[in-house]
């Protein structure tokens, strides 16, 4: 079976993992247009080559950052998100004063 | 049983002991446990007096037979194998600052295999290696056994090396009859 390694548990079986969408940095949804919006939600960019990917180790429920080649599906490295998020985001209601 | 609270086991099957020679599998689920999870978690342990070092994934006896599981840097559940669970309603409130209560007592059913062959048993439903030499004492695993998500301990029960395991209290009947149905094997070898 196809081995990931996550890097709170370790190398786990694949069928432990969920795939969680491309990693994408967040438009400003305060000043983003719709299209802007959609496209970080709905869209992905499917190029070839390698792609980062948000994946969750299921019974652990901890979510991580892997490097993949879609083209050959060889799995690079995995890493904690702390490493690329290091602050919180707080979302503000669309009617409240930004 | 805990007056109020019933276990989640049971519904096909009597939930007391089962005791081959070589293997038994206990329902804890009526023991206490409780847990707290957030980025304040380990300051609430320290304002406890419980051990803060906790590697993600390993689980140590603290006193009074009680145990201190970690599950990340984040969460720890203690367990308490010899108590009775409370029925009074879990606490919602924040313990500290950034420092939440888990409700794992109604969450997980608490079942616990021992005997010698319990890692030979248990490679016929986990892709995990659970033999003495790769999951000493003292390590926790987060996987999957016979499909389901499972929570794996290796620690001491009343002297003698345990498998803990916490899975969902809706999959709790299912992984008793596939722990009982994987035991069979070794009762029928030794019996």
């Amino acid at each position: 079976m196809k081995m990931m390694e996550c890097p709170l548990n370790g190398p786990r079986n694949i069928s432990e993992f969920t795939y969680g969408g491309q990693v994408q940095v967040m438009p400003d949804p305060q000043q983003c247009s719709d299209l802007e919006w959609a496209k970080y939600v709905f869209y992905e960019d499917n190029d070839l080559g390698v792609v980062r990917e948000w994946w969750q180790h299921t019974p652990s429920s901890y979510w991580f950052i892997a490097e993949r080649h879609n083209g050959s599906d060889v799995i690079l490295r995995t890493y904690d998100p702390a490493t690329l998020f290091t602050g919180r985001v707080d979302f503000q209601d669309e009617g409240s004063p930004s | 049983m805990t007056s109020g609270l019933a276990s989640p086991v049971g519904a096909a099957q009597v939930p007391a002991p089962m005791t081959g020679k070589t293997l038994a599998l206990h329902d804890l689920s009526l023991a206490l446990r409780s847990g707290v999870r957030g980025p304040g978690a380990a300051d609430w342990l320290r304002t406890q007096s419980m051990p803060t070092d906790l590697q993600p994934n390993t689980i140590e006896n603290i006193s009074n037979g009680r145990l201190l599981m970690a599950l990340s840097t984040r969460e720890f559940w203690l367990l308490e194998p010899d108590a009775d669970a409370s029925a009074a309603a879990p606490p919602s409130a924040a313990v500290a600052t950034e420092a939440w209560p888990l409700y794992n007592q109604h969450s997980h059913a608490w079942l616990v295999l021992a005997g010698g062959p319990k890692a030979d048993m248990m490679a016929k439903l986990c892709g995990v290696d659970l033999r003495e030499n790769a999951f000493a004492l003292g390590q926790v695993a987060q996987t999957q056994m016979a499909h389901i998500s499972v929570i794996v301990a290796h620690h001491l029960w009343r002297d003698t090396p345990v498998f803990s395991m916490f899975v969902d209290q809706s999959l709790a009947d299912f992984a008793w009859t596939a722990l009982s149905d994987a035991m069979s094997e070794f009762r029928a070898s030794t019996d």
